[in-house]
Order: structure tokens, then C-alpha cells, then sequence
């Protein structure tokens, strides 16, 4: 008998407190200001970019010069025969990455001004500058991991999907 | 509450977290595997308009071309003599030169023939649909996705198959064959899709031209920071637009997918790869990919698209060579599984064309002077099946010209029924996306 009313004492008291949060209620103070949905600028990229248009802007980017007519056609066919299309840009990617070329700065340059780097990349591959926290991502990333040379950090730029759309 | 109920629905409350995660998307706890009747399908769609005529009915050139010649082209599908006379579809010029049978034994005679199965369409794209989806929607049009879902994504999604596990190998990237890989439909979609090649494209020239130079990156040193790097931008990217269709492979079976491309390269530079022994067309080339694709992947479902035959609408001579020839790839797929250790004596095929061709010809005469058909009347709805591999009736053919067995769309629930057992079969049936009256053909025999 004394063991249940403890137990129901207990259960009343928790669901009290389960009820004072609702019972109270915060003032609104946005003081007439309009409440907006912000989002960050990469979020009004809505649309995809099709194979052809991919191939194109990715050869513009990492050789600094436009794709021949014909070039760009049997890519797109190539990525079109392969399923998944990441697979298939990853490889049409890292076989850009072996033609000669290709225009990327080194890794003493990157490691030179890191900050100039990051910002020059989002600009030349996501078309707009990079928030301070990804700026500082890159950065404590780009020195804590000697294997990451400007070529990776190429790579995973157009491999993200923020480059899939414009 | 007492101690008892606490300790008890404690308990409940402790084992449901520890399932929940291991809950199937479906609903299902595990995947389908022991009522299964094989482990693996291969599933043939045969071969671009296909005439019952020149193929099971073994008639060769008696009705088509008024010529008094009947025979058997397809020497390892179906069991019967082969035409004497006016030997076109062979080797050498002219084809006066039969390519041998590859099997000992012919597909017919080693499993179940449906001799006559009804084609929902007349036309391919409608008929690869059928073959893939189990239906053949009305409001399905060319060059768009699967209005209902496929095979592939049943598979994928109430059988827990992984992406690597379910293949389509189409033999191009024209006429849509690409949009098959998986269906528009809520629910299903990308996620569930087959992972897909068009070998003649991808290891082609272009394929050697642009994908085959890939830079080799060593995996933990630069893939590994190079990874980490594109899941930070993508969880910075918020789009408000289109999701991506992605068929949700792993790393490691992305990673495989992206170790057989460089294999298969290295293998067509060697010309090592596995072709039948005449592969002088797209559709023979492409088998030859598909079964280096089944040794090195083990799918649980490949399906192979070929296409060639289709040049009957303006060469009958050339018909006839494809078909002899489509049989001949259809004897080494078979011959290749058996020499899969995995794959030998646990391995079903299906083979079916996706439709037939027109009763009478049209107007164009080829070099023969014999005439050719497209596909768009009645004769052009009848088709054939063959099923061979474990659990099969053997030797056993059903239907006829009158009395007609099987759908085009029975392909679905059949393939359901010997990768996930009843089970699967019933849930795909029960679905309402199947074709009026489809059926498993295990139901049927």
C-alpha cells in the first residue's frame, strides 16, 4: 500500500512538471520586426545541371579553357553509360586530374595564404565566397592533414553537390 | 505498477530499441534469403522484336518469304533440326557458315519453354517496361522513367538487396534504355535502383578516350581526406531545388564499381575479355562485359538488354544473322554462369523477347530480295519464354498458338518469387502495380 502511493505521489509530481512549461507563456519579442527565413546563398541554386553542362563548366574550371563541341558530347555519353553518376564523375574527374594542363596551384602556394586559396576556390568552383566558418573548416583542414594538396581539395569541390547546381 | 510489470515493459522498451535499427525500409526484420529458390537471376530481354515464326516455331524462311526452307536458327535455345538450304545467317560473306552451338545440351531441353506468351505492346519501349515493371502503362512515354516501379527497386527495397548486388547491362544508351535503372514512382525511385552500364559505350572508344586515364588515389591517404572534404560542402549546401538521384551505392561497392571500370579496361587493351567466340555485333559485345560484370560482382540479379535483331524493320537477312546470333550470346551467358563457382547450379534465366514482329512484311526488300517486318500488328504481341537453372521443370513446354500461357509482365512476380520466396512474390503482386492477370511462372507450370 505504501510502496503504490509513493509510486503515484511520484507519478503526480513528474507529471506537474511535465505541465509547467505549457502553462506559461513566453511574450513575443520581435518588437514589429518581420521574421524572415534565411538561408545561405548556396541554397537558391536549385537547379541541376545536366551531364553536358557539367562536363563543360568542370573542364572550364580546372584547365581554364572550353571543351571542343564533339569532346563534350562523347563525355556526356560516357557519364550517360554509367549508372551512378557519381562514380562516373569521380572518373571523369580523376581523368581530367591526369591530362596535362590542368591548371591548379601548388602546394607551397596553398600553404603560402591559405585564406586566399579557400576563398579563390569556392569562387572559381561554387561561384561565391565562402562563410567564415568554412573558411575556418578548410583551413584547420588544410593544416592538419599533410596529405591534402590543392588537387584533393579540387577534387572534392567538384565532386560536392552544391556544384551540381546552379 | 508493480516491480514485475516495470522490470517487464523495461525490458519490451530495451529490445525494441535494439531492433528498430535493423528494421528493413520495408518493414521486414531480414532480408529474404531462405525461402529463396536461387541466389541468382539472369534475366535476358530477347533481343528486339523477336517473329515466332523464325524463332520457337523454327519456321526459317517458310513464313516470311514464301520459300519452302523451315529450320532451327537458334541452336541453343530450342532443340530441332537446322535449315539445309539458303544458309544466310552463319559467318564468312554471305553467312553460308553456322556458328556451332556453345551448350551440349539445349535450353530447352535442360528447363521450361512458355512457346506462347502475350506481349502487352507491340513496340519496344512499352515492352522493355513490361518486362522490367510488370506493366505497361498507358500513361508511360518514351524517354521518361518508369512510371511504376521495377523489379530492381522491389528488390532493393522489400528484399534488402545492396545497390551492387542488382544490375541492368543495357547494350547502348539510346532508344532510353538508361531510364530503366528505376521508376519515378513515390517511394521507390533512385534509392532502390540497379546500378547500370552500356559496356559498348563505357568501354568503347569514348570509354578509352575519356574514363579509361583515371589517376589512381591511394584510398586512406587521398580519397579518405578528399571525401571528408565533399561531405563537409555537401552538408554546408542546403538546396531548396531538386534532390539528387542517387542509387545510394557505399564507398566500398563505389570503390569496387570504380576497380571493375579500370579492370575492364585493362582487359579490352589485353583482349581478355570474357566474349562469346563470335561477338561481331553490339549485342554479343555487350554479353561479353555482362559476364565479366557476374564474375566479378556475383549479382543477385543481372539483367541484360539486347537489341540487334531489331534491324528487321529493313534487312531480314541481317535479322536472321542477329537472331542466330542472340541465341549464340544466350548460349555463352548460360555457359559463363556454369563456370562461376558461385553462381554454377544456383542460378535461374529468363530469357524473353520484349515483343515479336508483324504477320505480313512491309515494302523494303534487302539484298536477298526478302522482305522485312516491323512490329505492330497482333503477331507482333506473341513472344515466347525460357526458364532454365534450379527448380525448373525440365523439359517441359506449355502454351500454343491457341492456347496462349504467360504475360510479358510475369517476368516481375517471377523473379520476386526466386530471390525473396512467396513472400516477396506476394508483396510484389499485391502491390496493384502488376498487369491484370500476371503471374509467377512457377505458378503457371
Amino acid at each position: 500500500m505504501v510502496k503504490s502511493l509513493s509510486v503515484r505521489t511520484i507519478l503526480l509530481v513528474f507529471s506537474a512538471m511535465l505541465l509547467l512549461p505549457a502553462s506559461c507563456k513566453k511574450e513575443d519579442d520581435t518588437y514589429q520586426v518581420n521574421s524572415e527565413l534565411i538561408l545561405p546563398a548556396s541554397a537558391f541554386k536549385t537547379k541541376l545541371k545536366t551531364d553536358q553542362q557539367y562536363v563543360a563548366i568542370l573542364h572550364a574550371n580546372l584547365f581554364q579553357q572550353a571543351l571542343s563541341a564533339n569532346e563534350l558530347y562523347d563525355i556526356a555519353q560516357c557519364i550517360e553509360s554509367i549508372g551512378d553518376k557519381e562514380v562516373a564523375r569521380e572518373v571523369v574527374i580523376s581523368n581530367f586530374m591526369n591530362k596535362p594542363g590542368v591548371q591548379i596551384p601548388t602546394d607551397s602556394a596553398m600553404h603560402a595564404d591559405i585564406d586566399k586559396f579557400i576563398v579563390e576556390t569556392y569562387e572559381r568552383f561554387l561561384v561565391r565566397e565562402p562563410s567564415e566558418a568554412e573558411i575556418t573548416y578548410f583551413k584547420n583542414f588544410i593544416l592538419s592533414d599533410p596529405n591534402v594538396t590543392p588537387e584533393l581539395v579540387y577534387f572534392s569541390f567538384a565532386l560536392s553537390n552544391e556544384y551540381l547546381f546552379y | 505498477m508493480d516491480r514485475r510489470k516495470f522490470l517487464n515493459n523495461t525490458a519490451k522498451i530495451a529490445a525494441g530499441t535494439i531492433i528498430a535499427p535493423y528494421i528493413l525500409p520495408s518493414g521486414r526484420l531480414f532480408a529474404q534469403t531462405g525461402s529463396q529458390l536461387a541466389e541468382h537471376v539472369v534475366y535476358v530481354l530477347f533481343a528486339g522484336g523477336v517473329r515466332q515464326q523464325e524463332s520457337v516455331l523454327q519456321r526459317y524462311l517458310d513464313d516470311s518469304q514464301g520459300l519452302p526452307y523451315g529450320g532451327n536458327i537458334m541452336y541453343n535455345t530450342f532443340s530441332g533440326a537446322a535449315p539445309t538450304q539458303k544458309i544466310v545467317y552463319g559467318t564468312g560473306a554471305g553467312g553460308p557458315n553456322p556458328i556451332p552451338a556453345i551448350l551440349s545440351q539445349t535450353l530447352e531441353a535442360q528447363g521450361t519453354v512458355f512457346k506462347e506468351v502475350s506481349s502487352s505492346t507491340a513496340g519496344h519501349y512499352g515492352g522493355l517496361n513490361a518486362l522490367l515493371q510488370g506493366n505497361t502503362a498507358n500513361t508511360q512515354g518514351l524517354k521518361s522513367k518508369p512510371v511504376y516501379p521495377t523489379i530492381f527497386e522491389y528488390l532493393r527495397k522489400h528484399g534488402g538487396f545492396p545497390a551492387s548486388k542488382i544490375w541492368f547491362v543495357g547494350n547502348g544508351i539510346g532508344n532510353s534504355v538508361p531510364l530503366l535503372n528505376y521508376s519515378n514512382y513515390a517511394g521507390y525511385g533512385p534509392q532502390y535502383g540497379a546500378n547500370f552500364f552500356a559496356p559498348t559505350f563505357t568501354f568503347g572508344d569514348d570509354g578509352v578516350d575519356y574514363l579509361s586515364n583515371a589517376k589512381v588515389y591511394h584510398p586512406e591517404d587521398q580519397l579518405s581526406p578528399m571525401y571528408q572534404m565533399k561531405y563537409f560542402l555537401d552538408n554546408s549546401f542546403k538546396s531548396v531545388g531538386n534532390s539528387l538521384p542517387l542509387l545510394n551505392n557505399t564507398e566500398e561497392e563505389k570503390q569496387e564499381i570504380k576497380l571493375f571500370i579500370k579492370e575492364m579496361f585493362d582487359k579490352t587493351s589485353a583482349g581478355t575479355i570474357d566474349f562469346p567466340p563470335v561477338a561481331d555485333n553490339g549485342d554479343l559485345q555487350t554479353i561479353g562485359y555482362a559476364c565479366e560484370l557476374m564474375k566479378w560482382f556475383k549479382p543477385a540479379l543481372t539483367v541484360v538488354n539486347m537489341s540487334n535483331v531489331d534491324g528487321c524493320h529493313s534487312d531480314f537477312t541481317g535479322y536472321l544473322k542477329n537472331l542466330h546470333r542472340a541465341d549464340h550470346g544466350l548460349g555463352h551467358i548460360w555457359d559463363c554462369i556454369q563456370s562461376i563457382p558461385e553462381m554454377a547450379g544456383n542460378t535461374i534465366m529468363i530469357a524473353m523477347p520484349e515483343c515479336g514482329r508483324n504477320l505480313e512484311p512491309n515494302s523494303i526488300k534487302d539484298a536477298n530480295q526478302w522482305y522485312a517486318y516491323d512490329h505492330s500488328d497482333t503477331n507482333a504481341r506473341r513472344v515466347f519464354g525460357v526458364m532454365v537453372g534450379p527448380g525448373v521443370p525440365v523439359g517441359l513446354q506449355l502454351g500454343s498458338e491457341q492456347t496462349p500461357i504467360g504475360l510479358t509482365t510475369d517476368g516481375v512476380p517471377t523473379i520476386a518469387e526466386i530471390l525473396g520466396g512467396p513472400a516477396l512474390k506476394n508483396q510484389v503482386l499485391g502491390s496493384g502495380f502488376l498487369a491484370p492477370g500476371s503471374e509467377s511462372w512457377f505458378d503457371r507450370v
